[in-house]
């Protein structure tokens, strides 16, 4: 596999080329500082961008387009990711081995038809696109409850502090929605193109062409610098817990919590508190899984899991409302037997052994790869054979010093009460 | 090592298969250029089953609903007290395990020592250990899972559905059972199931990925277990005949969700059609008639019939059953207008061939996959009966005059409307 970072002005292109892989994937990012009220027009635009372009008005010339491809799939993604917005347009194509000759150069071509072209112009199809989107949007923000897990930690992050980018619904808001006009759609659109960090990231069996028709199809103008820090931090420790229970009908309680880490260095957070996750809560050998489900058989699922751009551990776990207190008191004795030291050196070998083999995962998968680069520049992490290296040198007085640094902020109970089961 | 090499024609994959003499058969298709493997270790043993005639006894008996599932549990409990989740971690090798309807399956994925954890899956699925206490712990943690999905809309529409076409098949009731019917479940029970259905003969093994085929074999034929193992066993299960009619025409239900959903359920007999081609024909008339690249879609959103549409495909024993699943705010007309251009199911040529170009290339795509082609393997054993060794050449073999022959016959009106209004809206007020 061979990398290379190249630096376009106005965006960052990364070559990583290897004959691993039958599939040559693209994956375009837009970057920028997130703002709450542009969440909902990104996702409205980019749905749009997807749908219907000045050559292809509609889904269906779009799909069309891509089964010529040979099944090419296009799709895009809008997340947070600390305090920026993310726009990833993805595209995925078979290698021309296996199609004909040109299909990554048409391909490409689609990509920027979609990128640089929505139908803006033609207005009364815009409209009826617009509309059917719109719709649809709008029935899966007023959804968000259906998924209970996913709603219950949203609502956690909403207590924890609702000014913090990290409280900011993904999915979007429904007065937003409201009053996006067609001026707006076209000026977000120019925003993104013209004001957005930039990265292109191409994998697969590429050619010295290939940077070549990048540059003719991607032909993004400004130059960017980036405004704030991507890492948010926090300042003041909360020393009492805050606790909301809200009640749903529902057969399951869905417990949130979130813990604020604080102060970590660059190898804490990097290294350490990824062995101290997967020992307290991340794998199914963890503290929680292993004492709360197997010791106890309080529930079926518990985990924690990390943003490290928040410096946020947040745990999840389906319960019944009854175990509440239980729950909570074991919870909290689980890490404060970390804090004692109260773990075994087969329980800090075993979470490295499972994050290493995490890491050899990753390049069988051309997306897991793309995303290790991309974490590379976010978090200034290592290649992967540097962080097999860093891994290692993680000791238990680190994984006690970190887990000092953990503490519980808030607790969300989504309730559950007159379930069918 | 004498092993059966079979070409994957138009993948450009080899698969080893071996029957050892017990019975079992194994499925192997190494990867050169990949780091990671992955090993599945399935009995053709799921939910369904319920009444059969337990291994050295005589008399069908009937075990409570959700046995299967709560089996697949139960087999990381070991003697020795090492659970196979520890084992496999502490060569950072992920373990898990899933039942469904047909099959329960027990994997291990990762990317070292091959050979030990290659033997240890073998040994644990073969090292039923269940004490009273152990199989009472597993009631709290079934329990919960079984309200996780209580909770959740898909899971029920998509029950509410089968309950409406199916009058007597056991694919009616929950994989998991209830909490009600777990908790009838003993150690006993578990070991007559145990013995019944999970005799090599009645189990597979894939491995895809990273690894030798002759140390694989090598390990495959010298597990201690397996050459204990008793051979060619057949167990009597029980079923009953489904009855050719949908059971409900229309279900009308609520549920804790915002917007209303409408589902339409199609069920068509098989009868004495080819499973494979049956499939293969209904799915290019879906994908062709109501696929993202459909008119038909177009149209509806137009008419803003719906939000969301989306339909799959199931085959049970004897069944193809269909769903057509929509958000929707106008259900009736929505359903009306699906049985619309069910009346017209002509297909042109080009349509079939552009079908066949996006699935020969999906295929080709997924041999990047070690996961998605384990998973085809045995999505094609449960499903055919046997792996389909020649998948890519009937794709090409699809035409126009066996697609009118196939589908000319099909009942499409043999259907069932469910639709969930959100709960405090009244049934009959949309």
């Amino acid at each position: 596999m061979e990398y290379k970072k190249l630096d376009k002005t106005a965006y960052k292109l990364h070559l990583i080329k290897t004959d691993k892989f039958k599939t040559i994937n693209v994956r375009i990012c837009f970057r920028d500082e997130i703002k709450k009220e542009d969440i909902t027009i990104r996702n409205m635009l980019t749905n749009f961008m997807t749908s219907s372009t000045d050559k292809y008005k509609t889904k269906r010339d779009l799909v069309l387009k891509t089964q010529d491809l040979y099944a090419a799939s296009i799709y895009t993604r809008c997340y947070r990711s600390g305090r920026y917005n993310m726009t990833n347009f993805y595209l995925s194509i078979l290698s021309e081995e296996y199609t004909e000759k040109g299909m990554l150069e048409e391909s490409l071509k689609l990509l920027s038809d979609i990128i640089f072209h929505p139908n803006f112009n033609d207005k009364d199809r815009y409209l009826e696109i617009y509309k059917f989107i719109s719709n649809a949007y709008q029935k899966k923000i007023e959804n968000i409850k259906e998924n209970t897990t996913g709603y219950s930690m949203i609502r956690m992050l909403e207590e924890m502090d609702k000014n913090e980018a990290y409280s900011y619904r993904d999915i979007g808001y429904l007065d937003d929605l409201k009053k996006i006009t067609l001026e707006d759609m076209k000026n977000y659109h120019k925003k993104l193109i013209n004001n957005s960090l930039i990265d292109i990231f191409i994998i697969g069996n590429i050619n010295d062409d290939t940077e070549k028709l990048i540059e003719k199809y991607f032909n993004f103008k400004t130059f960017k610098s980036p405004k704030v820090n991507q890492i948010i931090t926090h300042n003041k420790v909360n020393n009492k817990e805050k606790v909301i229970k809200e009640k749903n009908k529902s057969s399951q309680s869905k417990l949130s919590i979130g813990c604020k880490v604080y102060d970590l260095s660059e190898y804490e957070r990097n290294y350490v508190l990824t062995i101290y996750n997967l020992i307290v809560g991340g794998s199914s050998e963890s503290k929680f899984f292993q004492v709360i489900r197997e010791k106890n058989s309080l529930c079926y699922h518990i985990s924690s899991s990390l943003n490290k751009l928040d410096n946020l551990m947040l745990i999840k776990a389906g319960i019944s409302r009854k175990n509440y207190d239980k729950t909570i008191k074991l919870i909290k004795e689980l890490m404060d037997d970390i804090k004692k030291g109260n773990f075994t050196l087969e329980d800090i070998n075993k979470a490295k052994a499972n994050y290493i083999s995490m890491l050899n995962e990753i390049e069988d998968n051309e997306e897991a790869i793309v995303e290790t680069y991309m974490a590379k520049d976010l978090l200034n992490l290592g290649n992967i054979d540097e962080r097999k290296k860093e891994i290692e040198k993680v000791s238990k007085e680190d994984i006690i010093n970190v887990a000092k640094k953990v503490k519980i902020d808030t607790i969300f109970l989504l309730e559950g009460v007159n379930g069918r089961g | 090592m004498d092993v059966d090499k079979i070409e994957l024609k138009g993948l450009g994959q080899t698969l080893y298969f071996e029957k050892l003499d017990n019975g079992l058969e194994v499925y192997l298709i190494p990867y050169t250029n990949k780091k990671n493997y992955t090993m599945h270790y399935v009995t053709k043993y799921g939910s369904t089953a319920t009444t059969f005639v337990p291994y050295g006894e005589k008399e069908m008996i009937t075990v409570p609903d959700g046995i299967a599932h709560f089996l697949e549990h139960k087999m990381f409990e070991q003697e020795d007290g090492v659970d196979p989740f520890t084992f496999a971690s502490k060569t950072g090798t992920y373990s898990n395990a899933s039942t469904n309807y047909e099959c329960t399956r027990y994997y291990f994925e990762g990317n070292k020592a091959f050979n030990e954890n290659l033997d240890y899956l073998l040994n644990f699925v073969g090292s039923p250990y269940f004490t009273d206490s152990n199989v009472e712990k597993e009631k709290g943690i079934i329990a919960e899972e079984i309200k996780q999905y209580d909770d959740e809309i898909e899971w029920f529409f998509d029950e509410e559905m089968k309950k409406a076409m199916l009058h007597k098949d056991n694919h009616r009731i929950d994989i998991a059972g209830s909490v009600e019917s777990i908790n009838k479940i003993t150690k006993e029970e578990l070991y007559k199931t145990y013995y019944t259905f999970y005799q090599p003969s009645n189990m597979f093994l894939v491995i895809t990925g990273n690894f030798n085929v002759d140390e694989a074999i090598n390990i495959i034929r010298n597990n201690k277990i397996l050459k204990r193992a008793k051979t060619n066993f057949k167990f009597k299960v029980k079923k009953e005949k489904e009855i050719e009619k949908i059971k409900e025409k229309e279900v009308e239900t609520n549920f804790n969700i915002s917007n209303t959903k409408v589902g339409y359920g199609i069920k068509i007999p098989i009868g004495k059609k080819d499973r494979f081609t049956l499939n293969a024909y209904v799915a290019l008339m879906l994908n062709t008639k109501f696929g993202l690249s459909s008119l038909f879609r177009e149209e509806i959103k137009k008419k803003e019939l719906m939000t969301n549409f989306y339909v799959e495909r199931e085959l049970i024993d004897d069944y193809l059953l269909l769903y057509f699943k929509a958000d929707s705010t106008k259900p009736k007309e929505l359903v009306d207008a699906i049985k619309t251009e069910l009346k017209d199911v002509n297909i042109t040529e080009e349509e079939i061939n552009r079908m066949k170009k996006v699935w020969i290339s999906s295929n080709v795509m997924m041999t990047d996959d070690i996961t998605l082609t384990a998973d085809n393997i045995v999505d094609d054993i449960i499903t055919y009966g046997k792996v389909m060794y020649n998948k890519i050449d009937l794709y090409r073999s699809l035409n126009k005059k066996d697609y009118d022959k196939t589908i000319k016959n099909i009942d499409f009106t043999n259907s069932s409307i469910v639709t969930i209004y959100p709960e405090h809206k009244n049934k009959s007020s949309n």
